[in-house]
């Protein structure tokens, strides 16, 4: 299994592509430095320059589609620090930086037009925002525990102080709560690193791959550490924060948020289990039959949900089910269903972080124009703001999971692994999921199709911002049309073995 | 005489830890908090971890101590400030019922530490520190939980990251010891980073909804 995460490897990277792995890291930090210091009201010229990242990532793309996974060790003094790239790392790179580069455009219009910020709160927004890009980078390139923890703990507290800039009361508050459970989470992770560091005396992981043998130590070790990640992933019986940070937060950093955030820690609680424990199919059932509560609970909550935010956030608790749904199909079954499931998975990850932020884009819109955060403020939209709608349409297609989006392959890949697993519960609950989904999207459409009511006074909004939601939706889109591209980077770079 | 002085610098911190974290002046506390941190940082200079030892008394003794200072709205500038409405949400008074019902979890996951720990070999130069390590955990979880208190919480955090960090500590093995400096540095950042948030936000909060009734300051509730 950590052939597939890039981790056995002894090719030794090249100047050219360490320089542009240090670019794509570094670029976003820098940016959003030069961001907070002349806050700029137009996306344009910032824009510009972060292609410049994007270029780099498309041409360390071409370095190791031609020659592998690569590794870094960089040595500082005794320490040693892991670090390695295959087409699992790049495919999630190019994620991050396509949507942190999408907020980025929408913001200022966002932040200029709509919300009318001012003080302090938008300066800071752009340092943040780079920060949070460069700790995501350093999240998927880490091989190991100490880079990880740097990674998760820098994610971490720059999420939430993302999430406090509107400086709302009720933003404060959902964000202390928010604090208070990272902190609890980040100390439930260093104490299981602890353990495995004091278990056997090292903290890369293709070496603890080797070295590991189960006992309790690792138990409490592995409880520890998927306590601590799945609490700040939002997973099933510790989801409860989720919604009311949402609620309060600024549109551009809910979508960053629920696309990248919460997917980096599912990131690192999967990658830890393949590695440290990748028979323990028991324990994989039990993260399982939390995903499998996870899809109904919270798409029953989005179904009854008041308001639009609620709605999209307890979606994330929903989808993000799925995912837990790959811990079984992973760990302890046959060769055949993992290189199933493994395309499965990561391409759901892919299509429900741009479905989900391009929804979250669109949502936004929708609530500036209307002036209404409740769903049935929407009465009327569809014909006033058609753009608006048409993104959280097409954004909830792959959501629910209709034909030619992503998340309907994504499914039907997840769906086949588990008929070839045997493990028939998952079907239930995917059926199941889709129908929820279904319902509550339905229910927002049912309210904006409303056609008989009063001319209100509502202000469109400016039309870059509909234009970016409705690139990410089409994105989410397209992506299954063309699912093929980013499972073959998954195989390239990944290893088959 | 030699074993006294072996086994006092690791039990004052656990004592100190039970007085921060029950003591219902919150000024008190707060004060206390930086006597343990001082205490800790003992603790690293006897374990012969230099750097760790001057980096928790910046990072955790001064700089954290400011910011808890802060948070009670208490700046060397002005002295202490006069009678202020009590901070962040008012602390429930401690009832026996609820403080025995949040030892059971807590218990339980020291249960499994030890376990865990139990198979690992016994540390060689300070049993003594891996012990009062596992108890601050406990002690800063079961507060984490009794306390609804933000700062008090921000307290029992704190408590239960520096048992954590003297675990680690003396969990390490000579050739691992940088990674598990690497790992407590990154971790006294952290902890310092949240609780100057933490702190910031009750300033905000207490600055933006003046409670409705004053009450008496300093966490002091008339139960």
């Amino acid at each position: 299994m950590i052939e597939r995460l890039g981790l056995v490897t002894t090719q030794l990277p090249t100047t050219g592509s360490s320089m542009m792995t240090l670019l794509v890291v570094l670029l976003p930090l820098l940016l959003g430095m030069l961001g907070g210091a002349w806050r700029p009201w137009r996306g344009w010229p910032g824009l510009v320059v972060a292609l410049l990242s994007l270029l780099a990532l498309v041409w360390l793309t071409q370095q190791i589609a031609t020659h592998g996974t690569q590794a870094w060790v960089l040595d500082l003094g005794t320490l040693t620090l892991h670090w390695r790239a295959n087409g699992l790392t790049l495919l999630l790179l190019l994620l991050t930086q396509l949507l942190v580069l999408a907020s980025a455009a929408y913001a200022p219009a966002y932040l200029c037009d709509a919300v009318q910020a001012r003080g302090r709160g938008p300066a800071w927004l752009w340092p943040l925002m780079g920060l949070l890009a460069t700790s995501l980078s350093l999240i998927w390139l880490a091989a190991d525990l100490l880079s990880l923890y740097i990674g998760l703990e820098l994610m971490g507290l720059t999420a939430v102080g993302l999430m406090l800039l509107p400086g709302r009361e009720e933003a404060l508050a959902a964000g202390m709560r928010y604090l208070l459970l990272a902190l609890i989470g980040s100390l439930a992770f260093l104490l299981g690193v602890a353990l495995l560091l004091g278990g056997w005396g090292r903290l890369d992981l293709a070496g603890l791959a080797e070295a590991v043998e189960p006992g309790p130590l690792l138990w409490v070790a592995m409880a520890l550490l998927s306590a601590g990640l799945l609490l700040k992933a939002a997973a099933f019986p510790l989801h409860a924060w989720l919604a009311p940070v949402h609620g309060s937060a600024w549109t551009p950093v809910s979508a960053l948020h629920a696309a990248l955030v919460i997917k980096a820690s599912f990131f690192i609680a999967l990658q830890l289990w393949l590695v440290l424990a990748p028979r323990a199919a028991m324990a994989a059932w039990l993260v399982g039959g939390m995903g499998a509560a996870a899809v109904v609970w919270g798409g029953l909550l989005a179904w009854r949900a008041d308001k639009l935010k609620d709605v999209v956030a307890w979606s994330t608790v929903s989808q993000l089910g799925y995912l837990l749904i790959a811990f079984p199909l992973l760990i302890g079954t046959s060769q055949a269903v993992v290189s199933i499931a493994w395309g499965g998975v990561w391409l759901q990850l892919l299509a429900h972080s741009l479905a989900k932020a391009a929804m979250f884009l669109a949502v936004g819109n929708l609530m500036l124009a209307t002036g209404e955060s409740r769903v049935s403020g929407l009465a009327g939209a569809s014909r006033r703001f058609p753009l608006s709608l048409l993104s959280f349409g097409i954004a909830a297609i792959s959501l629910v999971g209709l034909p030619p989006s992503a998340g309907f392959t994504a499914k039907w890949l997840l769906l086949h692994a588990s008929l070839a697993a045997g493990q028939w519960p998952w079907l239930v609950v995917l059926a199941l999921g889709t129908l929820l989904s279904a319902a509550y999207m339905f229910r927002v459409f049912r309210y904006s199709f409303v056609e008989d009511v009063e001319l209100q006074d509502y202000r469109p909004v400016p039309l870059r911002m509909d234009l970016i939601a409705m690139a990410l939706a089409l994105a989410s889109l397209l992506l299954g049309l063309t699912a093929s591209w980013p499972l073959a980077i998954l195989a390239i770079a990944g290893g088959v073995p | 005489m030699s074993s006294l002085f072996d086994v006092l610098p690791a039990t004052l911190p656990v004592l100190l830890a039970v007085l921060v974290l029950l003591d219902r002046r919150l000024l008190r506390a707060c004060s206390l908090f930086v006597l343990f941190a001082l205490t800790v940082a003992l603790t690293w200079w006897r374990l012969g971890f230099i750097w760790l030892a001057l980096l928790e008394t910046l990072l955790g003794a001064v700089l954290t101590g400011a910011f808890l200072f802060h948070a009670l709205g208490i700046s060397p500038a002005r002295g202490a400030s006069p009678a202020r409405p009590s901070h962040g949400q008012d602390p429930v008074p401690l009832i026996w019922r609820r403080t025995l019902i949040h030892l059971i979890p807590v218990l339980a996951l020291m249960g499994m530490l030890a376990a865990a720990l139990a198979s690992l070999p016994a540390s060689d130069s300070s049993p003594a520190v891996r012990w009062s390590g596992l108890v601050l955990v406990g002690l800063g979880l079961w507060a984490f939980a009794l306390h609804t208190h933000l700062l008090r919480r921000l307290l029992a955090f704190n408590i239960t990251g520096t048992g954590i960090f003297l675990l680690l500590m003396t969990l390490v093995g000579e050739t691992t010891t940088a990674a598990g400096q690497g790992l407590v540095i990154t971790g006294l950042a952290v902890a310092l980073l949240g609780t100057a948030l933490g702190a910031l936000l009750i300033r905000r909060l207490d600055a933006l909804a003046p409670s409705q009734q004053p009450s008496p300051v300093n966490g002091r509730q008339v139960s």
